[in-house]
């Protein structure tokens, strides 16, 4: 089984590097908002002296360990698969003994991570000079931070795989996409660190699940968790991933047997 | 094209079970309809008027181990439809499906493993590397021993002559060298049944001809069961014994091809080439045929009932300046197309 990961890796790392232009194009897609926000807080901050108790510093802090998280927890199966349903090109992997979504587009998710997070690294070293940021990182958070990070990619695999199904009945699943990244932006704190959010929105972001794929890793490693919040908050991350993997299977099946392999 | 070993073989299925049943296998798409122009799709945005299409209607068929099946048909006619749910891209509307003991729809990865689907115009060969790493991948993914691999990669190599070309990026190769490398990679893992859908479409005449040489010998050496749909009758005559006819969804005819040919169009062309003769007249001895030769070779065609053959040769002989006489089965070509409309 490792085999077919381990071939899977090596052709679409291939493949990618065919495109390093489109690679660096989706890599300053990635990163241009959280750099903005970055630059905007800390500005302000600096002029107030703080936001509601956050200095510039602690803006610095935040969006620096932001930009490494929202790269290891991303999903982007809408890109590299909505299209695959619409055209019929899915036919190609539907014959294949392997899953297209749990395998496939899986393993192009993680080869592309790992490209953004070579390419990241200039980019943040740069950031890291400019702005000085300080961390107080532990050991513990950081083994914490590793099943934090993995559960919330796979929530948002899940999350992102069952829009992109979305596909198998209308050709317009990007619109709901964007919709779905700008509600995640919002809630996930990423347009701003959530405490800061007026009092009925932060309530709503704490019954969400998008806080626990970006805002929770990021605060786990900012060292701001305490040992009870972080195993309590994996605990959520765990149930949103079953409950948003059972949708997905749901979604796939239906969306299966409504395929219409067009085209071929 | 010499055989050298025999080593694609596979143990075929028990004596009796046939790999491939069909039973009143139907599939209805449903579409949205309507005119063109801007009040039209206002209209169809508030409310979407769908339409049922029937692709495939109530068909049955059984194939045998190691037979190769030509799926002919019209354009639209439903070929297709039934290649993808035999191959398990889509789901009946009613019916049921058997392929090696597997209901495709269900999608058991028993059941991919044992079979392959080529679509020409589709491609399971990544774009951007060597037609080589696909291979590998397919190896990995169908979980191939290094041993069986280099087996069945060096047999390919053989008959396709793969060597020189793996080693492109798929995307600069021709389309009739990318078409080799999509039937080995479709073909690696030695699959009992194959579905082929227009293998040799787009390819110039001596690709086809080589392609069509390769699908014989893989049928020869491994016995697999292969159904094939194709609109160039080269392929069908040269491959496929037993045709089965599919038009408007529905099961048209079901036999060999060479029995087609009597049942539907027991005629046969009589064609002469005739001397000094201004005012021959050729309708008295049966239907003129528009002839493709020119007016100076002076050559025309009859269509005569089969059993009047003889008669009607020895009266053209006895009654025209006949400088030169053959008798010919109609085309192929002509036999299906009567055979869609009958």
């Amino acid at each position: 089984m490792f085999a077919i990961y381990k071939q899977m890796w090596l052709v679409n790392w291939a493949e990618q590097w065919q495109y390093r232009a489109n690679l660096l194009m989706y890599l300053a897609f990635w990163l241009v908002s959280p750099i903005v926000y970055l630059a905007v807080w800390t500005t302000i901050a600096s002029a107030q002296g703080n936001i509601n108790g956050l200095t510039a510093p602690d803006f610095v802090a935040y969006y620096m360990m932001l930009l490494i998280v929202d790269i290891a927890t991303s999903d982007i199966t809408i890109h590299i698969f909505a299209y695959k349903i619409m055209d019929g090109s899915l036919s190609n992997e539907l014959v294949l003994p392997i899953h297209p979504v749990l395998q496939k587009v899986l393993v192009n998710n993680l080869a592309f991570k790992a490209l953004q997070m070579l390419a990241l690294v200039p980019i943040w070293l740069i950031l890291y000079v400019l702005y000085q940021p300080v961390f107080s990182i532990t050991a513990v958070n950081v083994l914490l931070a590793i099943p934090a990070i993995a559960f919330g990619f796979l929530l948002q695999f899940f999350a992102g795989t069952t829009i992109t199904c979305i596909s198998f009945w209308t050709t317009r699943a990007w619109s709901i996409s964007d919709f779905y990244s700008n509600i995640f932006r919002l809630m996930a704190g990423q347009f701003v660190p959530l405490a800061l959010l007026p009092a009925f929105m932060q309530t709503a972001s704490q019954l969400l699940p998008f806080r626990l794929a970006l805002y929770f890793p990021v605060q786990l490693l900012l060292g701001k968790l305490s040992i009870e919040e972080t195993m309590l908050n994996i605990g959520l991350q765990m149930v949103w991933c079953v409950i948003l993997f059972m949708l997905f299977r749901v979604v796939w099946r239906t969306g299966l047997k409504k395929y219409s392999a067009v085209g071929a | 094209m010499q055989v050298v070993n025999k080593s694609l073989e596979r143990p075929t299925p028990s004596a009796g079970t046939d790999p491939i049943v069909v039973e009143g296998l139907s599939k209805t798409y449903q579409v949205t309809d309507r005119e063109g122009g801007f009040g039209a799709a206002m209209r169809s945005f508030v409310k979407r008027k769908f339409r049922d299409v029937k692709a495939v209607q109530n068909v049955s068929f059984r194939i045998g181990t190691g037979e190769i099946v030509g799926f002919l048909g019209p354009n639209g006619a439903g070929k297709t439809t039934t290649l993808k749910m035999l191959s398990g891209l889509l789901h009946p509307t009613s019916g049921t499906a058997r392929v090696l003991g597997f209901t495709p729809w269900e999608r058991n990865s028993g059941y991919l493993r044992a079979m392959t689907l080529v679509m020409g115009q589709r491609n399971r060969l990544s774009w951007d590397i060597p037609a080589a790493d696909s291979f590998l991948l397919n190896q990995a993914i169908y979980r191939i021993s290094d041993a069986d691999y280099k087996r069945t990669f060096d047999e390919l190599n053989e008959l396709l002559e793969l060597a020189p070309i793996i080693r492109k990026p798929v995307r600069n190769l021709s389309l009739g060298e990318r078409m080799k490398c999509e039937l080995a990679a479709s073909l690696l893992h030695r699959p009992s049944v194959l579905f082929l859908d227009e293998p040799t479409i787009g390819l110039d005449i001596s690709a086809q001809v080589r392609i069509r040489a390769f699908i014989k010998e893989y049928n020869r050496r491994s016995g697999a069961t292969i159904v094939l749909t194709s609109h160039y009758m080269a392929d069908v005559t040269a491959l496929c014994e037993r045709i089965i006819i599919i038009h408007h969804g529905q099961l048209k005819y079901d036999g060999k091809l060479a029995d087609l040919s009597r049942r539907i169009a027991p005629f046969k062309l009589i064609s002469v080439t005739l001397g000094e003769c201004s005012d021959c007249d050729l309708t008295p001895y049966g239907t003129v045929v528009p002839s493709e030769s020119n007016e100076a070779s002076a050559k025309h065609s009859v269509q005569v009932k089969a059993d009047e053959v003889a008669t009607i040769t020895a009266r053209m002989l006895a009654e025209l300046p006949v400088i030169d006489l053959t008798i010919e089965d109609p085309p192929i070509e002509d036999v299906i197309e009567r055979a869609f409309h009958e």
